[in-house]
């Protein structure tokens, strides 16, 4: 197995194979900034919570690295994981019917977190298998583990993202690209590890 | 009847969140839904309920009406004009 490349978007930038590409740190809406950048053509972005606007714009990045002789539309798996599941937007939900007495379903709609693995496979037409996690914390062994088991089953490759969006402010968003290899390397946990050690500490 | 409709739009791209847009991208007669017009889904018929009720008191029995309703700006401005 091995990394084909790997993305990581927080509210102070947002970062490709471990260089950064759009500085947001001092912007007011980081992620709006970042998705201008992007230069994509995407109003429902807007729309989206947090999860889905970081998986967005790290997974726009992501593109230009998917193999081209993989069929993307049935063969790419998604294995998406964080602690928190959706309860940054489960909290704007409950605000929004408990102090603003105004239900919102467009908040209601995002109180899975799975909901950001279905934003992406809607606007890129994916049709093959996805998963969402809920766990402790960021489990590399269990993303190395998942991903075998589709390569198993036939898929090429896994966009895989550790996706958190915390009631304390805490949002980030490591996403990486795994496939197949012929080379065996045993090493490829202790490689994301120390990426997103890396990222954070950017 | 103006000035409603110029605030409808104004509250239709904020409870929607079309920050890409502004009121003068909303032509009155424009279709909201579909892919000729603004693109909004079924969500977004929901949150024009929640703003009728919410800023106009209005209140929707019958959610099929929407398709008539929520046709345009004029339409909506019109049903409000009736209802209120």
């Amino acid at each position: 197995m091995k990394i084909l490349a790997h993305s990581y978007v927080c509210p102070k930038g947002t970062y490709l194979n471990g260089k950064r590409v759009f500085d947001t740190g001092e912007e007011e809406n980081p992620f709006k900034s970042a998705y201008q950048q992007l230069g994509v053509e995407y109003p429902k972005f807007y729309k989206m919570d947090v999860l889905s606007k970081m998986a967005f714009i790290g997974t726009e990045l992501l593109l230009p690295f998917l193999p081209k002789e993989v069929d993307l539309e049935n063969d790419l798996q998604l294995i998406f994981a964080n602690s928190s599941a959706s309860q940054f937007t489960d909290n704007l939900f409950i605000d929004s019917y408990e102090q603003l007495n105004n239900p919102s379903p467009s908040l209601f709609v995002y109180t899975l977190p799975n909901i950001v693995t279905g934003e992406l496979c809607i606007r890129h037409k994916w049709y093959g298998e996805n998963c969402f996690f809920v766990e402790e914390a960021f489990n590399p062994g269990h993303f190395s583990e998942w991903t075998q088991i589709g390569l198993n089953k036939g898929n090429n490759v896994c966009l895989c993202a550790w996706v958190e969006a915390k009631t304390n402010g805490e949002q980030e968003c490591f996403l990486f690209l795994l496939t197949d290899s012929e080379h065996a390397d045993n090493s490829i946990e202790l490689e994301l590890s120390t990426l997103i050690k890396q990222y954070r500490n950017e | 009847m103006s000035d409603l409709k110029e605030n409808l739009k104004a509250q239709i791209i904020e409870q929607l969140n079309l920050e890409d847009l502004t009121p003068a991208d909303i032509q009155d007669d424009a279709p909201l839904f579909g892919d000729q017009g603004l693109g909004l889904d079924s969500i977004d018929a929901l949150e024009f309920i929640v703003l009728l009720d919410s800023n106009y008191g209005i209140k929707i029995a019958d959610p099929s009406e929407g398709k008539e309703i929520f046709q345009s700006v004029n339409t909506l401005a019109a049903y409000i004009s009736k209802h209120q």
